[in-house]
């Protein structure tokens, strides 16, 4: 098994970036005029990062040798975990648990924001997070609606009527909304 | 005509409804400055959806209100339960929470509003003073020099991160590189689209924003499950009453303090990436050098609350002086206030204050009195405090992911904004987790269309390269952005390497080039002091043997 520290990985991550980006450059269409091709601002960018990462890489390189014992990860799961976590797929879970299950909701949460609109789904958000973070105990659950519902509406309410922002409806309020 | 335009914005700023909304956005400012892990720039990005259907000068306004609310909140959380509600209010816990412990939470909590009072309103005084002085300079850049001052910009908030250099620069160029994607500008040219409509129109930079500040800070402090369900209460004193004349009168026995740690305040506020988190710790060693009781220090002393507080709540001004006079953000929190303006299709520049007199004038207006409202409000906002330090931190977190939804989509009214803002949000938290400083990243974002903007400005006007070295404020943001780069390395040499004996000498002498070859009477004047300042000091090292503080201590031990 290749064994990489968590730095010298998110160095070869954005060289990889790096590479990716500056062949895409190429595909950007260059007018007849102006003196700043609309690539070369992207590029001397790209090329800076592209040190800047190479350097790092070199860095995490030489850091690894001198405490090899300490920061030497393994590359599959453990590459962006930290101190104290149990070892394999099983800690990394565990230590990440709540950040991933905030990233999760709001992933599914978007998915589902044409279907339940802003309202309902906010709602349904804000609770389950909630919930899913707090505990489920019953009269946990009872504050969690109520927070929910309060705070939800108050804020949908202030950027309906208040700022007159169109927040999406939903297929349940809207059968035409998709 | 500058009378007239301060009526003006008089009138604006002094309207019952921006008042009112200046009152909130105080209150809020507090409440969020109070919650440890709320950040100040995050209660200020989470008030940008709202302003946009305001007139620019009350959705300024309003702004600075949360800023200065938030920057005083801080000391709040600090001082009565040993969390600082915000990183600008760390070095007030080192005294504020011992005297509050010792049984005097009520003179602890006032020598802290009226410190940040007295440092708000010094700092209010320099931003309406020096603002227009530094514009006045700023009127004499070219396109070239105008660039050359964002990459300084950059290259000094990146060196802010220490040993952390390359990751900081990095994260700038990535900030940079983001801004990149959809149309250019200049040709409407479509760049790293990859074919999609969405990535064309690219990503609006608020949701960028509010997804590496909010989104990712809210991800990073619910991370461990047993301090996301803990509340505030569980710590510390909670009841007080304010004392606000016994605190006055340990302040008047101080004043000198109070001034001093507000100019530092001031100044670290004017320099691009350094914010109140770094001006606190720094007035509060000053503080304690300058003591003639330095062991009082951390025991609850007067003088270790009043310098923190009055540099904190100092530095906004400072932000805000290189906001409105150049364009540049001074740090996270001005940054986010250049998106406002630019919102309101207000363009930062020199020649801002000129072109929007009225606006600029009810900026420095609006930072006069929320501080007052600040003063005021922060007695009422004790008790509310009590009720918030029961949040428990996972609803706060889940109730303002909500509102980051309805926010950022409020926008554009378009979902795509919406996977701007969780995308940035991982990406965010991955960059916190693995040690990249966010700081240089956001003013990457922001800063990144005007450098481009002022290369191709600059271009057109010639092709000629060397201009970049060869005009005097071009040259002169190079340098300092080269030895700005090398201070990282400096700091951690000093005292081991002989090089180190030289950067001081050298970082004059290049900058006094600059400096003469602008002209004028004053400038070549400071040149010639700066030049023999480098050369004093080159002289005092060469007296000393060249020796290093490694070989002095080798000597006397």
């Amino acid at each position: 098994m290749v064994s990489l520290n968590r730095d010298s990985v998110v160095a070869i991550i954005l060289l990889f970036v790096c590479g990716v980006l500056f062949y895409s450059s190429f595909d950007i269409r260059q007018p007849d005029y102006g003196v700043l091709m609309p690539s070369t601002w992207p590029r001397i960018i790209l090329v800076v990062l592209a040190l800047l990462s190479s350097i790092y890489l070199i860095q995490s390189l030489r850091d690894k040798r001198r405490e090899k014992a300490d920061d030497e990860l393994d590359i599959r799961v453990d590459a962006f975990a930290i101190e104290k976590n149990k070892p394999g797929l099983k800690g990394f879970f565990e230590y990440w648990r709540n950040p991933i299950i905030c990233f999760g909701m709001f992933f599914l949460y978007l998915i589902t924001l044409p279907v339940f609109g802003m309202l309902i789904g906010g709602l349904i958000f804000v609770f389950t997070l909630m919930s899913l973070l707090g505990g489920w105990k019953p009269r946990k659950l009872v504050t969690h609606a109520a927070i929910s519902i309060i705070t939800v509406g108050a804020m949908w309410g202030l950027f309906t009527f208040g700022l007159g922002v169109m927040l999406p409806e939903g297929v349940i309020f809207n059968p035409y909304a998709l | 005509m500058i009378i007239e335009n301060v009526i003006s914005a008089f009138d604006v700023v002094f309207s019952i409804q921006t008042l009112a909304l200046m009152a909130i956005g105080v209150t809020g400012g507090l409440i969020a400055g109070a919650i440890p892990g709320f950040t100040i720039a995050m209660a200020v990005v989470l008030t940008l959806p709202f302003t946009f259907s305001m007139p620019p000068e009350q959705g300024l306004a309003t702004m600075v209100s949360v800023l200065v609310g938030g920057l005083s909140g801080g000391l709040m959380a600090g001082i009565l339960t040993g969390i600082p509600g915000t990183p600008s209010s760390v070095a007030t816990t080192f005294d504020g929470f011992p005297l509050a412990r010792s049984g005097q939470p009520g003179l602890a909590l006032g020598i802290g509003v009226w410190s940040s009072f007295f440092g708000g309103i010094f700092s209010a005084i320099c931003l309406m003073t020096l603002a227009p002085q530094l514009a006045l300079i700023g009127l004499e850049f070219h396109p070239r020099d105008y660039f050359m001052l964002v990459i300084f910009a950059l290259t000094i908030t990146a060196s802010l991160a220490g040993k952390k250099l390359v990751k900081g620069l990095i994260a700038g160029a990535v900030g940079l590189l983001v801004r990149t994607v959809g149309e250019d500008d200049a040709a409407g040219m479509a760049r790293f689209d990859f074919g999609s409509e969405f990535l064309l129109s690219g990503f609006d930079f608020i949701a960028v924003l509010i997804g590496l500040f909010a989104f990712s800070q809210l991800l990073s402090d619910v991370r461990d499950p047993d301090v996301a369900k803990q509340s505030l209460a569980e710590r510390g004193t909670i009841k007080a009453k304010i004392e606000h004349l016994m605190a006055l009168k340990e302040i008047g026995k101080r004043w000198t303090l109070v001034i001093r740690s507000a100019t530092i305040g001031v100044f670290t506020g004017i320099l691009p990436g350094a914010g109140g988190s770094v001006a606190n710790i720094l007035a509060y060693d000053q503080a304690k050098k300058a003591s003639k009781e330095p062991e009082k220090f951390g025991t609850g002393t007067p003088e270790g609350i009043i310098a923190p507080e009055s540099s904190n709540n100092a530095v906004e001004g400072g932000a805000l002086i290189t906001l409105m006079a150049l364009g540049i953000p001074g740090d996270v929190t001005a940054a986010v206030m250049l998106g406002a303006l630019l919102i309101h299709d207000v363009v930062p520049s020199p020649s801002f204050i000129g072109d929007n007199p009225v606006l600029a004038y009810s900026i420095f207006i609006a930072f006069f009195i929320a501080t007052f409202m600040m003063l005021g409000l922060q007695t009422v906002m004790l008790r509310v405090f009590v009720l918030v330090t029961k949040i428990r931190m996972y609803m706060l977190a889940a109730v303002i992911l909500g509102f980051c939804s309805i926010g950022v989509f409020a926008l554009n009214n378009g979902v795509f904004d919406l996977w701007t803002l969780v995308w940035f949000g991982a990406l965010g938290f991955l960059m916190r987790h693995l040690g990249f400083p966010l700081a240089p990243m956001i003013l990457g974002v922001v800063l990144g269309d005007i450098a481009e903007l002022n290369l191709a400005r600059a271009l057109a006007i010639s092709t000629d390269f060397s201009t970049f070295f060869t005009r005097p404020w071009s040259l002169f943001f190079l340098i300092i952005a080269v030895f700005s780069a090398l201070f990282p390395l400096f700091q951690e040499h000093r005292g081991k390497f002989k090089w180190t004996l030289f950067y001081l000498p050298f970082a004059c002498f290049a900058v006094s080039v600059p400096l003469y070859l602008m002209g004028g009477v004053a400038r070549p004047v400071i040149a010639i002091i700066v030049l023999g300042f480098g050369a004093y000091t080159l002289w005092k090292r060469w007296k000393s043997g060249w020796e290093i503080a490694a070989e002095q201590e080798l000597k006397a031990s």
